[in-house]
């Protein structure tokens, strides 16, 4: 049967080319402008470490009071004083602090200039929490941390500049004038968005070019290259004092795996402020946070105003494009009434009048996904135009999305046809073909 | 009233020309009631839709109160339809999207007429016809005979000099066709020249005058009733 | 004319009625946000920056060595001597950053060094003698930075500034009564800064939304980013020699000392080039808009013809009729036009609440947007009024075409 409703469909889409035509690419446009703005969406949106997103922390402590904070809420990084401290309480599992680094890179030949290069200063259990995936060694420990070591581990992309690609583990590399060694090579790994900096970067762009141990790099006066917030007059003078003012600038991550410990560590953060409070460091009562992944990435507004504003629009496109289609499946269907009426009187129950009426739309809404995958692949070379380039490098057509133009297209086109497909199977059985 | 000399209407395709009507001469005075009979194709209904300003014709001349109305502009043939000519469908055509008042108020509309007459001509018309109770009602809300009763109070509620009717009670069974033809003769009587079409003997004798086309022109049977009885006799032929 | 009877027709025939009103409804409301979106983004695309754009152009100079403070101030002060002598360079002064470039550094601005809440959140420029006047800014009031104010900041060092040059927006911000010059603030500092210098316009650093009840507030202090990580070098080209310029002065810069980083993408930029990085999304956004705009008012006049299409062509024996009862062509024309501009009156009186309804949404979630001016509804509505009578017009000819015989036409 589907395959004669089918047969019919097809007919009657030829019988009026401009109005099929017009269904179609109502549909395809709908479509295609609802998946290219989606494929950005999901792509800054995305869970970027989906396996332990629930599992990892920011600590979050109101160093700087009412008045101050960020309208009540506490400010979205660490200054040093705090950050060691926390760091010392070890009452995670695992924890690091992170900051945006830029070095200079010499290459080894004499007459060339220096480079430079980007990445983070991090602790030890950096990759570990982060999952970080190693194509040569792996992270250094938390022995070395504490011996304070120079050590530093290198992108795939940063050991395929500087080394060929070879393993160069063991090796030196001289970075704005100090030596460190190579522990480590990862693969390529760049979160999208980078969850870890994101309250420092836009949260996408290229991947870092190394990571470098933290402790070594604060003996060093390595400045930090990185967003740096501060309140209340700036009274420091030189690094020493930096560090003991109250500009936040250190990145705090702690791994918590089971409900309890994310308990514990919330009584934790609040007895240190309270510690802090009586200690005369806080003049106000404890103010902390402990959001995961999901949350912070949403704290920190990391999805483009763009992105959203533009899927709102291209949806709302999409609908009117249906109400479009709605209209004309009603106007197509009901020009057929004494067809519909004899089909009736020869023996065709609602049903079948109604399953006929949905494979013909099911069919347009076929031809119109198409149209739109098209678009949509055309659209996608055009993405560029419309965001920035670190997030339009994210939108690409896939299978997924492939299947998901296809199945939007069909299924929305379907649903439009209930209502018109409803009213063709109201028509009474009649002997002739009557026009009105 | 109605005058057609030497009146011809070609319909011309790509590869022939029919003559729908040729040579064809009719003169209907003031206050006649004709019936126009003929054989299917004769070009009974040719002659009705040209007489209505419907359509335009091919050659000869058509006076209609005494105007030619060959050298008319679309807009002049409009006016004459609203203001001179009642039309009486076959298939009644209301328009299904209105109700009775409404579909009576139609022609009145085109007329620029002002609300309050209209509604007395309207309200007058259907109580002629009897259905001023139904004024709220829509087309497929009535029987055939309310419907056609309908559209003879519209075509009546403009006061037309001339009464076009096809087939009046074609789609009609006996007794609503009595009723319907009852009333055309009642409106005849009160003074309104009518020209109706139509196959059925029966009705066409109730006529004054039987005009018979037969292959496009006239053939004039209504001053010979020996050519009216042989014509019932072959009209019952054709028909049966 | 014939109103009452076009809306009992309309009664019978709800379903398509409906139809056509919601769609008109809703490409109203998506129509006057996008072009008020497109608005916003364009008014902000043309913002002037203050600065001679045409012959600047900005070399972002990191060091590839950690210099101290005084061997970096020596290596500044050798740097803009070898830039002036590149041929073409008029100009040039030493920054930590320039208008528009994307970031801002900014610093809360008090009226007493006790008030919490800030009077303004102004973009912060280090800037030096050769600042105001290699930018190409207009002072309006005041005196410009003398060469023995200017001081060096090296690592995380916090040069207290005793004077600073300001914009207008922010004298006015301040200083209401316009009476800012010699007046005092506070920019995070211990001591009071006083205001020697206005000029006209000078653009934050950033072009975010967040900045927006700051728009225009900037700050010039006399003070050398001498840091480790390196500084901007503004430059300022011979007019028409841009180009030549741009492509000696790193040349020359690396040919003094090369080590130095000046990066290969984001270390030399025209301001043109900067102009394009900074609205690049606004931009983006307006094209999109505009995009969607142009094939939803496609697809909904499309709609309309499809659907009138339709009517008129389940409507041709009532259209015959009402020939046959002396309707002339342009009465028929006229029926469907009248029909038309009811439905979509119908569809506007919805679109409106709509429209404002998205709008406020968007407000609400977005700060990026304002409320929607009336000036926008309206231009909507008489859009969509002409999209839906121009639409109607072909089908509603056609059905005035329609011959008055068509009423005696067997069913």
């Amino acid at each position: 049967m589907f395959a004669y409703y089918l047969q019919l469909g097809l007919r009657s889409l030829r019988r009026n080319p401009m109005l099929t035509a017009l269904m179609v690419m109502a549909i395809g446009f709908g479509v295609s402008a609802s998946m290219i703005t989606y494929s950005v969406f999901r792509a800054v949106s995305g869970n970027p470490i989906p396996e332990k997103s629930s599992q990892l922390f920011v600590p979050q402590i109101d160093s700087w009071g009412p008045g101050l904070n960020e309208k009540g809420e506490p400010p979205g990084a660490l200054n040093y004083v705090d950050a060691m401290a926390l760091m010392r309480a070890h009452q995670s599992s695992r924890m690091t602090l992170i900051y945006q680094i830029v070095l200079s890179t010499l290459p080894r030949d004499a007459d060339s200039v220096p480079v430079s290069s980007t990445g983070y200063a991090v602790t030890a259990d950096f990759f570990t929490m982060f999952d970080v995936p190693f194509a040569y060694g792996a992270g250094w420990s938390n022995a070395d941390d504490d011996a304070r070591a120079g050590d530093v581990v290198l992108s795939q992309e940063f050991n395929q500049r500087l080394f060929g690609g070879a393993n160069s583990v063991g090796q030196k590399i001289t970075l704005s004038g100090h030596d460190y060694r190579i522990v480590g090579v990862t693969k390529h790994w760049n979160p999208a968005p980078r969850f870890y900096d994101a309250w420092g970067g836009s949260g996408f762009g290229n991947p870092p070019d190394f990571y470098l141990a933290l402790n070594r790099a604060l003996d060093l006066k390595i400045d930090n290259a990185g967003r740096n917030s501060c309140r209340g007059a700036i009274t420091y003078n030189g690094w020493d004092q930096y560090l003991q003012s109250n500009c936040i600038w250190l990145m705090p991550w702690v791994e918590l795996d089971t409900s309890s410990d994310v308990e514990r560590y919330h009584r934790f953060l609040e007895s240190y402020s309270a510690d802090q409070q009586h200690a005369g460091r806080f003049g106000w009562a404890p103010n902390v946070r402990l959001p995961d992944v999901m949350k912070w990435l949403d704290v920190e507004k990391i999805v483009p105003p763009e992105s959203r504003i533009s899927l709102i629009v291209a949806l709302s496109f999409f609908v009117i494009c249906l109400v479009n289609t709605i209209g004309l499946l009603l106007a197509k269907f009901m020009r057929r009434a004494g067809e519909i009426g004899v089909r009736r009187a020869l023996g065709a129950t609602r049903h079948e009048i109604y399953a006929q009426y949905l494979v013909e739309a099911a069919a347009v809404g076929l031809a119109g996904g198409f149209i739109g995958l098209l678009l949509t692949a055309v659209g996608m070379s055009g993405v560029g135009v419309l965001f920035a380039p670190d997030i339009a490098r994210l939108a690409h057509l896939d299978f997924s999305l492939i299947g998901l133009t296809l199945a939007l297209a069909i299924f929305a086109t379907v649903a439009a046809a209930f209502y018109p497909a409803w009213r063709a199977a109201q028509v009474q059985p009649a002997w002739q073909l009557k026009s009105n | 009233m109605l005058k057609m000399t030497h009146l011809s209407k070609v319909y011309r395709t790509e590869v022939v020309e029919t003559y729908a009507l040729r040579d064809f001469n009719i003169d209907v005075k003031e206050g006649e009631f004709v019936a126009v009979t003929g054989p299917s194709g004769s070009g009974k209904t040719t002659f009705l839709t040209i007489a209505g300003l419907l359509e335009t014709f091919t050659g000869g001349e058509y006076l209609l109160d005494g105007q030619s109305v060959s050298n008319l502009d679309d807009n002049a043939r409009s006016r004459i339809r609203n203001e001179k000519i009642g039309f009486i469908f076959q298939a009644f055509n209301l328009i299904p999207d209105l109700n009775v008042f409404d579909n009576v108020e139609v022609p009145l509309r085109y007329r620029g007429m002002k609300a309050p007459e209209r509604k007395e001509r309207i309200m007058n018309a259907l109580e002629r016809v009897g259905l001023a109770s139904r004024a709220r009602h829509y087309p497929a809300e009535l029987s055939g005979g309310q419907q056609q009763r309908v559209a003879i109070a519209r075509a009546l509620a403009g006061s037309p000099r001339l009464l076009l009717a096809d087939e009046p009670t074609g789609n009609l069974d006996t007794q609503m066709a009595r009723g319907v033809l009852e009333l055309l003769e009642e409106i005849h009587r009160e003074g309104a020249t009518i020209v109706m079409v139509t196959h059925d003997p029966e009705l066409a004798a109730r006529a004054q005058r039987n005009v018979h086309i037969i292959d496009g022109q006239v053939v004039d049977l209504a001053e010979d009733p020996r050519f009216h009885t042989a014509y019932t006799a072959a009209a019952g032929q054709i028909r049966g | 004319m014939q109103i009452q009877p076009i809306l009992a027709a309309l009664r019978r025939h709800k379903a398509g009625t409906i139809l056509i009103a919601l769609q008109i409804a809703l490409t109203l409301a998506i129509v006057c946000n996008a072009l008020f979106i497109i608005h916003q983004r364009l008014v902000h695309i043309s913002e002037p920056s203050g600065v001679d754009e045409a012959n600047l152009f900005v070399i972002g100079n990191q060091w590839g060595e950690q210099y101290s403070t005084q061997e970096a101030a020596e290596r500044i002060q050798q740097d803009v001597a070898t830039l002036r002598q590149v041929p073409g360079v008029q100009d040039v002064t030493t920054a930590n950053n320039y208008p528009i470039r994307g970031i801002s550094d900014d610093n809360f601005i008090t009226m007493t060094p006790e008030q919490r809440a800030p009077t303004s959140d102004a973009a912060f420029y280090m800037g030096d003698d050769n600042f105001v006047r290699t930018l190409g800014l207009k002072l309006i009031a005041g005196r410009d930075f003398r060469p023995e104010e200017v001081q060096n900041e090296g690592l995380r060092q916090t040069v207290v500034p005793s004077v600073a040059i300001i914009s207008k927006a922010m004298a006015d911000k301040l200083f209401p009564h316009g009476d800012a010059l010699g007046k005092h603030f506070y920019a995070m500092t211990p001591n009071p800064i006083t205001v020697i210098g206005i000029v006209d316009v000078l653009h934050r650093g950033d072009v975010g939304t967040w900045s927006a009840p700051y728009v225009g507030e900037s700050m010039v202090v006399p003070t050398r980013p001498a840091e480790p990580y390196g500084l901007y070098y503004i430059v300022r080209a011979k007019p028409g020699q841009l180009a030549a310029a741009m492509r000696e002065a790193p040349k020359a810069l690396y040919a003094e000392n090369r080590m130095r980083m000046i990066d290969p993408k984001d270390g030399l930029l025209s301001y043109a080039e900067i102009r394009r990085r900074a609205f690049e999304s606004d931009r983006g956004m307006a094209i999109l808009m505009s995009v969607i705009c142009v094939v939803l008012l496609a697809i909904t006049a499309a709609g309309i013809v499809g659907l009138t299409s339709f009517w008129v062509g389940q409507r041709r024996r009532q259209i015959g009729v009402r020939r046959a009862l002396g309707a002339t062509h342009r009465d028929i024309l006229n029926y469907f036009m009248t029909e038309n501009l009811l439905i979509s009156l119908g569809g506007i009186v919805i679109g409106v609440l709509l429209t404002f309804g998205l709008n406020l949404w968007l407000v609400t979630h977005f700060d990026a947007l304002k409320l929607l001016p009336l000036t926008y509804v309206l231009g909507g509505i008489a859009l969509l009024l002409l999209l839906g009578q121009g639409a109607v017009f072909a089908p509603a000819l056609r059905a005035s075409r329609v011959p008055p015989v068509e009423a005696t036409r067997p069913a």
